[in-house]
């Protein structure tokens, strides 16, 4: 018998081929292209760097709890990981200005921002991967309401522990690019690659480019700089102790079969103060719950359960749920 | 026969509903959250009024995970009698042994005082012979405005299971006779098989003549004469 293996997505970068229903390989390629493809290159021994950077990056991350797609490293430039349907928005994490976002909003580089920003962009080559904004992406169908707020809740997360990760091998992390993917059961995790080719990197004490700007300024030694975030990466002896702290808000409101009295006298208060344009108060209830973990799908489960078990009763009430990791 | 009693963090009605029992003779036992084991040799449990657990969230909701009330559902199943007073009637309606939720009054205020319920026709042995009579009994709670779906209370009805609705001395039911908000005036139901009571006002603070009035007896006495 040969086993046909279906080749599923051919990159710029990467072939991903479809192993079985739950599995992929990821097969990283020495490829390298820049500004929409308009330069193209073969860089020896990159795609095996890339590869390396994001098994170390993927092992990282699952060990803070971050739930991604990697499984196993199968060869040099391969990963074996689950079978995701990749959604079509990407989010940025962006610590320091560089890249884009200048060009955008014509802002200085290297400029620090007091609390990292999430960004969101619709991959889309034709269209250059344009910067979106929530109310598009869910309006358009490309992700829902619970999946915007794991996306932006994981970015933070993921930004928080990279930061700190690098920072002990002396990099600063600038930002980075995600891809997030459905698993056959709905889920959503982290997926495709985090390496030198989707963030960027500089030398603490020099300022020194690591990452992807090297091939687009035609700073020469790539490969070179590739190979030593992977070397410095796995020097790691022991990873930083980080505390992690997701807020999660729940946020119950009465139905509207339901009598408010609290509600009703508010608004009656409300009416007898002056303000007219009133025409009902509803009083419902916010929980905040703080948990030791990293934010993500399965953190989203926990919380559904919590709520409908316990903080709602769902026949007076409804709830809705909110992360946020700062 | 062996009736337990519900202590949780925040019950304060232990003690009345045992004083309660004694005075049929009965000595009945203080059951704790960790008590499963207990409930074998149980042939009855009275969860008794309170505030278990500072019912910081939802009345009930946080004892009605604990480890006992997480047993109730076979405990009731085997046929066994509960009866849930005030707080334990939040309790069975949290752990869906009875159909509804107990809401906020809807004067939002806590209400202590004397009411007339009426007794209805009732497929609980724990009501036997009491049908129309008007019962004189106190409620002392915040959170006693039932509700349950169009189609619950419709199967209530049908089922025999409004055990109890407020009403005037003269046993007419109306808003005005209404303390809390309650949909259709209820103070207490049963569930289908009629071995489980629940209700709003405290039959033990009316179950002896220096309280005021003795008409809360009748569930207890009933109680003990079929556990005989």
């Amino acid at each position: 018998m040969v086993l046909v293996l279906e080749k599923l997505y051919s990159g710029k970068a990467k072939d991903v081929i479809t192993l079985d229903d739950e599995k992929v390989k990821i097969v990283f390629r020495n490829s390298i292209s820049a500004f929409d493809g308009v330069k193209v290159d073969e860089l020896k021994g990159k795609g095996e760097a890339n590869c390396k950077i994001s098994k170390l990056l993927f092992e990282i991350l699952n060990h803070y709890g971050i739930e991604t797609h990697y499984l196993k490293q199968e060869s040099k430039n391969e990963l074996i990981c689950k079978k995701v349907e990749i959604i079509p928005v990407e989010s940025v994490c962006r610590n320091i200005t560089a890249g884009s976002f200048c060009r955008r909003y014509g802002v200085e580089k290297g400029v620090p921002f007091k609390k990292p920003i999430v960004e969101l962009f619709y991959k889309n080559d034709e269209l250059h991967d344009p910067l979106v904004t929530e109310e598009v992406a869910i309006r358009l169908g490309w992700i829902n309401e619970k999946e915007n707020i794991i996306i932006k809740a994981v970015t933070l997360a993921v930004n928080y522990i990279l930061v700190e990760v690098f920072k002990k091998i002396g990099l600063i992390l600038v930002d980075f690019k995600l891809e997030f993917g459905r698993t056959t059961d709905g889920k959503l995790i982290l997926a495709d690659e985090i390496s030198a080719d989707t963030m960027r990197l500089w030398e603490e004490n020099s300022g020194e480019i690591k990452d992807k700007d090297r091939y687009r300024k035609d700073l020469g030694s790539v490969v070179d700089h590739y190979n030593d975030i992977a070397f410095r990466l796995e020097q790691i002896k022991e990873l930083p102790k980080i505390e992690l702290k997701t807020k999660v808000r729940v946020t119950i409101d009465l139905k509207s079969s339901v009598l408010d009295p609290a509600g009703d006298i508010t608004f009656r208060s409300l009416l007898r103060l002056g303000y007219k344009q009133v025409s009902k108060v509803n009083i419902g209830k916010s929980i905040v719950i703080s948990f030791t973990s990293v934010p993500g799908s399965k953190l989203w489960d926990v919380t559904e359960t919590i709520s409908n078990e316990i903080l709602a009763n769902p026949l007076i009430e409804t709830y809705s749920i909110d992360f946020s990791f700062e | 026969m062996k009736i337990g009693v519900t202590k949780f963090p925040g019950t304060n009605n232990e003690q009345d509903v045992l004083r309660t029992l004694s005075s049929f003779g009965v000595e009945g036992v203080l059951i704790c959250e960790k008590d499963t084991d207990k409930l074998k040799d149980l042939n009855a449990l009275i969860i008794a009024g309170g505030f278990s657990f500072g019912d910081y969230l939802r009345p009930g909701i946080i004892a009605a995970k604990t480890a006992i009330m997480q047993e109730l559902p076979k405990f009731v199943e085997q046929g066994n009698f509960v009866i849930g007073i005030c707080n334990g009637f939040q309790i069975l309606c949290e752990t869906r042994i009875l159909p509804g939720v107990l809401t906020t009054n809807r004067s939002t205020k806590f209400v202590s005082r004397w009411v007339y319920v009426k007794i209805n026709k009732s497929n609980s042995v724990l009501l036997r012979n009491s049908a129309n009579k008007i019962w004189r009994i106190p409620i002392a709670h915040f959170d006693g405005n039932y509700y349950a779906t169009n189609e619950q209370i419709a199967e209530l009805k049908k089922k025999n299971q409004i055990a109890l609705q407020y009403s005037d001395e003269g046993g007419v039911i109306s808003e005005n006779s209404n303390p809390n908000g309650s949909m259709d005036n209820i103070a207490g139901i049963t569930n289908k098989e009629g071995n489980v009571l629940g209700l709003m006002p405290h039959p033990e603070r009316a179950s002896f003549n220096y309280l005021g009035s003795e008409d809360g007896r009748t569930i207890f006495q009933n109680l003990i004469e079929e556990l005989k």
